[in-house]
């Protein structure tokens, strides 16, 4: 994949701006090269390669906005682009809160980009595919799953001299091993390609392939749990999404709404927003160019803060901690997208071997919100779900519906594991863009409200 | 072939230096890969554009255009696919389109023990259109905020802390040339609304009252039709209402759903559980599998004998309404519930080969030109019954009337599913009552629809602008139609 560079992709919008005839004008673009090869009954069945260029103009006539969008890079496109958003913000009535684009501040250098992952080839990624599927073979099982290799470049400038530019890359190897009689997932996900270990992918998801086997149902009711971390992130979106932003907090929606300062769950339970952790998936700037910063969120049970776009910030009389996002997936009001939960030094055997009777789940399917103000979360577990009795797992489950507000789940939390890249199931394929850096867990108690048939 | 009338405009994309139209160029792309070798291969060229006007809290939120085009190119070399796209037109890009296309099917074929067949279709050649009566592009955004600003202010509650209404254009046109010799072209025109309230009340759960849902293949006489300042009250009064509603009671009673509510019940029990992909474990990763094999075709009770479903691509003013999907094949109307029984699949020509089905319903679809088709629904519908919705109605003696969906949550298989409602009226002896609040459902699909004992003739269509499926995302519009429909004896749950 070629990396176009900051030259290339900021000196057409710095071009673009300096014609353009507004109060106040930015542009954005962001360019994603996606590359994904998915497999299934150990067969390739489908292989892709896009390249996108994302180019968002917002222009300001006095406190009116218009916003347009197109992919090209073009100069005529530009001005054409920019001639759209001013005719937009001509038609829009003035915001009497806009709280003005973005002044220049320094924004750290990216840190979630390896260059050899940008060139990585269609070849190399069934090679790894090629791994798994030899070794889930073997054992007589099929594989399924996916490798995605993006590499994204955003740059961004604006009327007042703001000028970003960042490229990332990011490296995804899943599989779904099926035997028989169950279902086994493990993946691996980072910036490099190095972070994907294929065969230990597929030993951990043959383990609980052969071990899901006689699957027995599990009566609803209240039991302990290991939550593995591809489970923890589910519950975290949704904190995220109900509980986290400056819009949920506007609307008294948020768990947060005249909490801060209180206890809202368990002194165990600290959670941050930190896209400059080297360890995620980030760059360091917003879509309204500024610089993020970390926000602690709760910090041992106790609410702390929410995370602000330009636009919450002047509601809330605060300044943007550099979370607006996307506006093509998410709402003016701030997102919370790289969520950081402190974890422990449990490993997972410590962590079942903590738990006299209770369930472990492995990952979430289709999970969603039935009481978005406890940010009540339910959903069906997959592919490795076990029942756990004196201290190891003793025989598999028929997956299980899971229905709890997650500041229950968390104020039960007595072990913690330490902290793994996952992403919630709805992120997982760009349905959502939330990534976390998050432990496994063991909990006291999580209510299981229904079983799949067997 | 069917061809619609438009007086659509047909004016070239707005952003056109990216990709060039030249009327010969997906052919050429299409003749190259044929040259290197391909089995088959096949051009299509999307533009899209969009404008959305909303207004929050009775001001102007936003006004939004946007575009996007390019070319996606698709090859079968080697029994495999390899698939490639650009938003670039100029020769460079495209060679490289080309080019990776093939390495990305040679890397793919070194995994492949058979080779990907296709069912046949015989070359298509023509032109789509959607059918309206005014371009919703052409409207004047004064007159679209002036509508909007009108159901705002009857979204006004005393307890109303958010209030939103949108309406929205889409206009996609595509361009599909392949290797067996179909050249066809379609503009498709949409146009969609939306009106939503937050209500909040010391005490009291925050309420929410919005849809999502209107959308229709057509121009702005659909928006005008929707009575936004109408659907604006009701919401409100619901919203309001709903704060101060009792909690339900747990226990297992009668539910009638409106067709709304069981659009979407259709779309994630009978839509995903039928598309072919799920069968062949292509999305088994993801979106999952299926509790419909082919075995159970003809055998399956899938639900009560008032139960029927079927995919209809023709259904006009539908979202998932076209001329020929993305693999050329055109749209049909294929049965896929019968009286209960589960008869039929969602197919693309790879699927339907691959389950030795002669024919290919017209299902494969792309959300753009980045995108590799995959099985999507098109418009998947609940059958109408022949009875009146008051008919049904004056069969319960104690029920509910679940109005709008509002968190749902389905297993892999789509089998175990979960369901809550934005709104609940009380139904005794046939007469619909007060409101009552904390209602959800979980139920496995058989079951669920087995229940059904009665669909009314109050048949009505309504439109998704965002199915989401496959790797990665792709956000389909799909249509569904249903009718009023009642259930006995669903077991409720209820929480405060």
């Amino acid at each position: 994949m070629t990396v176009r560079g900051r030259d290339a992709m900021l000196a057409p919008l710095q071009d673009a701006l300096r014609e353009a005839r507004a109060d106040e004008a930015e542009l954005w673009v962001h360019r994603r090269r996606s590359a994904i090869t998915r497999y299934a009954k150990n067969e390739v069945h489908q292989n892709a390669v896009s390249d996108d260029t994302h180019v968002q103009a917002r222009v300001v006539l006095g406190n009116a906005v218009g916003i347009a969008g197109a992919n090209s890079l073009d100069p005529a496109d530009l001005r054409r682009l920019i001639a759209d958003a001013t005719a937009a913000a001509r038609d829009s009535a003035p915001n009497a809160e806009w709280p003005g684009l973005a002044e220049p501040a320094p924004a750290p250098e990216a840190r979630a980009y390896d260059p050899d992952t940008a060139r990585a080839d269609a070849a190399s990624q069934t090679d790894a595919i090629k791994r798994i599927t030899a070794a889930v073979k073997a054992r007589g099982f099929r594989a399924a799953g996916t490798h995605q290799i993006e590499l994204t470049e955003d740059a961004l400038a604006n009327s007042k001299g703001v000028s970003q530019y960042a490229p990332s890359t990011m490296a995804y190897l899943r599989a779904l091993v099926t035997s028989d009689t169950g279902t086994g997932w493990a993946e691996d996900l980072g910036w490099s390609t190095r972070s994907l270990d294929p065969t230990a992918i597929a030993a951990q998801a043959i383990e609980k392939a052969a071990v899901d086997r006689d699957r027995t149902q599990l009566a609803p009711g209240d039991y302990e749990a290991v939550f593995e971390e591809l489970a923890v992130a589910e519950v975290l979106r949704f904190m995220s999404l109900t509980g986290l932003t400056g819009q949920t907090l506007r609307d008294g929606r948020s768990f947060m709404a005249g909490r801060f300062g209180e206890q809202v769950t368990g002194p165990r339970f600290s959670l941050w927003d930190d896209a400059l952790d080297g360890r995620t998936l980030a760059i360091p700037f917003d879509v309204e160019g500024t610089p993020k910063r970390r926000v602690a969120l709760v910090e041992s049970g106790v609410a702390k803060g929410v995370v602000h776009d330009r636009q919450s910030a002047k509601w809330f009389d605060t300044r943007s901690t550099g979370h607006a996002a996307d506006p093509r997936r998410y709402s003016v009001g701030g997102h919370a997208g790289n969520l950081t939960m402190a974890g422990g030094d449990a490993k997972r055997e410590q962590l079942i071997h903590a738990v006299k009777r209770g369930v472990l789940i492995t990952r979430f399917h289709y999970t969603n919100t039935p009481d978005p103000k406890r940010a009540t979360m339910t959903g069906t577990t997959r592919d490795g779900t076990f029942l756990i009795e004196d201290g190891r797992i003793s025989r598999a489950l028929a997956n299980v519906r899971y229905t709890m507000s997650a500041l229950d789940l968390f104020s039960g939390i007595e072990l913690m594991g330490p902290q793994r890249l996952a992403r919630d199931w709805w992120s997982s394929n760009g349905m959502g863009a939330i990534v976390c850096l998050c432990p496994a867990i063991k909990v006291a108690r999580a209510t299981i409200t229904g079983s799949s048939p067997l | 072939m069917q061809v619609y009338s438009t007086d659509a405009r047909t004016d070239t994309a707005r952003y056109s230096s990216g990709v060039p139209e030249r009327d010969s160029q997906l052919a050429d792309l299409v003749d190259l890969g044929v040259r290197r070798g391909a089995a088959y291969a096949d051009a299509r060229r999307v533009e899209r554009e969009y404008e959305a006007v909303s207004v929050r809290d009775g001001e102007v939120e936003s006004v939004t255009r946007s575009g996007d085009r390019g070319i996606g190119f698709r090859v079968i070399h080697r029994g495999a696919w390899g698939f490639a796209a650009t938003d670039r037109g100029d020769e460079t890009s495209l060679r490289d389109v080309v080019d990776e296309a093939f390495a990305r099917a040679e890397a793919a074929a070194s995994t492949r023990t058979a080779p990907v067949a296709l069912a046949p279709i015989a070359p298509e050649r023509g032109e789509y259109r959607t059918t309206l009566a005014r371009d919703p592009f052409a409207v004047p955004v004064t007159e679209r905020i002036a509508l909007l600003r009108a159901a705002d202010a009857n979204l006004k509650g005393p307890h109303a802390v958010s209030r939103r209404g949108s309406v929205a254009a889409y206009r996609t046109r595509k361009h599909l040339v392949t290797s067996e010799g179909t050249d066809v072209r379609q503009e498709i025109v949409e146009s969609g609304a939306g009106v939503a309230v937050t209500a909040v009340k010391a005490g009291a759960k925050p309420t929410q009252r919005y849809d999502s849902r209107l959308t229709r293949q057509t121009g702005w006489e659909f928006i005008e039709h929707l009575d936004l300042a109408a659907r604006a009250t009701r919401y409100r009064d619901d919203a309001e209402a709903l704060l101060d509603a009792p909690l339900a009671t747990e226990r297992p009673t009668t539910l009638v759903f409106t067709p709304e509510f069981l659009a979407l019940l259709v779309h994630e029990s009978c839509g995903h559980p039928t598309e072919a992909d799920r069968v062949l474990e292509h999305e088994i990763a993801f979106a999952g599998t299926t509790f419909m094999w082919p075995k159970d075709r003809g055998a399956l009770r899938y639900g009560s004998e008032h139960v029927s479903m079927t995919a209809d691509a023709t259904v006009p003013g539908g979202m998932g309404t076209f001329g020929w999907d993305d693999d050329g094949v055109p749209a049909m109307r294929t049965r896929l519930i019968d009286r209960g029984t589960f008869v039929g699949y969602l197919t693309s020509r790879e699927t339907a080969a691959a389950l030795g089905m002669p024919v290919a319903i017209g299902s494969a679809r792309a959300e753009g030109w980045q995108h590799f088709p995959i099985v999507r629904m098109v418009n998947v519908s609940l059958d109408p019954g022949i009875g009146s919705y008051e008919a049904l109605l004056r069969g319960v003696a104690d029920g509910l009337l679940l109005e709008a969906p509002a968190s749902y949550s389905l297993d892999d298989k789509r089998q175990n599913f979960h369901f809550s409602t934005q709104s609940a009226r009380v139904i005794r002896n046939g007469a619909l009552e007060g409101y009552v609040r904390g209602v959800s459902f979980q139920s496995l699909t058989p079951a669920f629809w087995g229940r059904c004992d009665g669909v009314a003739d109050d048949w009505e269509l309504h439109g998704f602008l965002s199915c989401a499926k496959g790797e990665p995302l792709q956000l389909m519009r799909v249509g569904h139609g249903a009718a009023h429909a009642r259930f006995r004896e669903v077991p409720i749950e209820v929480r405060g």
